[in-house]
């Protein structure tokens, strides 16, 4: 589901993007062209190298384009300052790593608080918010597990209730189930079909795994750093 | 979740290395506790010295010069001057033992009126005043010795010819461990004397105490004033600048103390600055999670630079702690070279030396803390995804 350009939650107008290494210029992106609607649910899907990381790196406000514009829920962040993009990360992104990247000192409750003391929230309110969110992940009953107690599947449902507890505008996944065998990474993308269709969350996700593509809403493709067939509809997708 | 517990699970995430480094800064900090103490000790010294009003009457040409006896009664006479003793280090030998102890040559009949804040047993002091050969010692000299009342002290002199034959008849209590003997000065001068020693008739100093500490300077100048034109012309000195001449003896000490060190806050800052660096380059990946969650580059700084604060003051805590126990040791076991308790010798410099460690981790965790700040979050999470 393309959105128009005004009622667009992620707005991508003709974004190139270089890297410099030494005297060399090397473009991964090439007059990317993007629209998504809010409570879509697209999958990014591309050999490696094509730029796709790249790509999901400039919604995210981690990068910034080389020209072109990246505006997401309203903000163009080409333009913003460092300080600014981290504190509108923590406002509107969540993260899901392929790796997780938990934090292996802290417990999975402690994990899921960390984005929240980015935040004014009480105390109390924080709390709630964990319960909540590992509770939605159906890990109520390992809040005091460290990283190193859990499954790799575990691993990645705390790494989903760290990106949904500030409950953020935009979840962007990188390769989700990419380190997890067939059953985890199943139980990881139903988790994240609900967070679409019940919780309303807006979600961007990379990767190589046709079959995790066909639960997205929509899937793109990116190749040598273009888009091509950005009107694919999965294969047994519902909306 | 506050900060602070995040912080202290990653000084704790590698305790070997942490526990080297605080160990590293510890045994430092424990060292420089011990010099700091030292000097500390000095001002002690100095400070106490300063409450008795006591002066210090030498040769001006230091120790190697003899102040005659007659000045002891001129002193007595002079205004100002309460009390005059002479003071006469005689350095003998103790069974073979060279430097065991300190001993002193004075005038039993007047000597606690210069030490008038020593206290000794009426009856004892009559038989240290009654008996040529008799001597008295502070008490925990005479517990560190074995000695008991009555006890005989053969000294065999080093620097005078003649050899004392003591018999201990008492013993005083000072407000510090002076380690000291004192026997009747008179009974050496009569030995030397006997043996046609160009030495007798002179002390080494004459110690006196003036009627206020206000007068002290005065008085000092109007000595030397009047001695100027004699034989024997003197440099006359309050108590606490004598014992700072002996501290001047072996050069500016706390000169030494501090280019020593700031050499040991070097090498501590490049340890700690180097274990840091490890520790935050194996997080990379970490640190670029904590930005891309929203954490600014000020937060990463402050976490980095908590963590080393943290690591350096534990450390720092330890090696005060260390020192202080090494010297309240020595001030129970040795107390002639520690005579005051570590209570006593507390002070600012304790918290300068706290606040040193933090500053060490501050300064260590400087480099590492920019660098993990101003890292791209790109490049960090390049390494997984």
């Amino acid at each position: 589901m393309a959105a128009n350009q005004s009622d667009a939650l992620v707005v991508v107008n003709n974004v190139t993007k270089e890297f410099r290494r030494d005297s060399f210029v090397i473009p991964v992106l090439l007059g990317i062209n993007l629209q998504l609607a809010r409570q879509d649910y697209l999958a990014l899907m591309g050999p490696s190298g094509s730029g796709k990381s790249t790509l999901l790196n400039l919604i995210a406000g981690l990068d910034r384009p080389t020209s072109g514009e990246v505006i997401v829920c309203g903000t163009n962040l080409g333009v913003s300052s460092e300080s600014k993009l981290a504190r509108w990360r923590s406002q509107h992104i969540g993260f899901i790593f392929q790796l997780y990247n938990l934090i292996p000192v802290l417990t999975a409750y402690e994990n899921v608080e960390l984005p929240l003391t980015l935040t004014r929230l009480t105390r109390r309110q924080r709390d709630e918010h964990v319960r909540a969110a590992l509770e939605v992940v159906g890990l109520s009953d390992r809040l005091d597990h460290y990283p190193r107690q859990l499954s790799g599947g575990q691993e990645q449902r705390v790494s989903i209730a760290r990106a949904i507890a500030t409950d953020p505008t935009l979840i962007v996944a990188d390769e989700p189930t990419g380190d997890l065998d067939a059953k985890s990474g199943g139980e990881i993308l139903e988790l994240m079909r609900r967070l679409n269709e019940e919780f309303h969350k807006t979600i961007i996700m990379v990767t190589h795994d046709p079959n995790a593509a066909s639960r997205a809403k929509r899937i793109v493709h990116l190749e040598k750093g273009v888009l091509v067939n950005t009107n694919a509809t999965p294969v047994g997708a519902t909306a | 979740m506050k900060s602070l517990k995040y912080i202290w699970r990653n000084v704790m995430r590698n305790k070997l290395r942490s526990m080297l480094t605080i160990l590293s800064i510890g045994f430092s900090l424990a060292l420089m506790t011990i010099l700091c103490g030292y000097i500390a000790l000095q001002d002690v010294w100095g400070n106490e010295a300063q409450k008795y009003h006591r002066i210090v009457v030498m040769s001006t040409m230091g120790f190697s010069g003899e102040v005659p006896i007659a000045y002891v009664d001129r002193l007595r006479a002079m205004e100002g001057i309460s009390a005059a003793v002479p003071y006469a280090w005689y350095g003998g030998m103790y069974k073979e033992q060279q430097m065991a102890f300190a001993q002193f040559g004075t005038d039993p009949n007047h000597v606690f009126n210069v030490w008038s804040e020593f206290k000794i047993d009426p009856a004892q002091l009559k038989a240290f005043q009654d008996d040529r050969q008799a001597c008295i010692a502070d008490r925990r000299l005479a517990e560190r010795m074995q000695w008991k009342i009555g006890e005989r002290i053969p000294l065999q002199g080093t620097f005078y010819t003649f050899n004392l034959d003591l018999k201990l008849v008492g013993l005083f209590d000072a407000p510090q461990n002076t380690d000291s003997l004192w026997f009747n000065w008179y009974y050496l001068d009569e030995g030397l004397r006997a043996k046609d020693e160009p030495l007798s008739g002179n002390s080494g100093t004459i110690f006196a105490k003036t009627k206020d500490a206000n007068s002290m300077a005065v008085t000092c100048k109007a000595i030397d004033e009047r001695f100027a034109s004699s034989d024997h012309p003197t440099r006359t000195q309050t108590e606490a600048a004598f014992a700072q001449m002996f501290a001047d003896m072996l050069g500016n000490l706390r000169l030494y103390i501090f280019v020593i060190g700031m050499a040991v806050v070097f090498a501590l800052t490049l340890v700690a600055a180097t274990a840091m660096a490890m520790s935050i380059r194996e997080r990379t990946t970490e640190v670029a999670v904590l930005k891309a969650i929203g954490f600014s580059r000020w937060n990463v700084l402050l976490f980095v630079l908590g963590e080393s604060c943290w690591i350096t003051t534990l450390g720092g805590l330890m090696g005060i702690a260390l020192g202080c126990a090494f010297l309240q040791g020595m001030h129970i076991v040795a107390s002639q070279f520690v005579p005051v308790s570590v209570i006593d010798l507390a002070g600012v410099w304790l918290l300068l030396l706290l606040a040193l460690a933090v500053v060490i981790g501050l300064v260590s965790g400087l480099v590492p803390a920019i660098r993990a700040a101003q890292f791209s979050v790109v490049d960090g999470l390049r390494r997984v995804i």
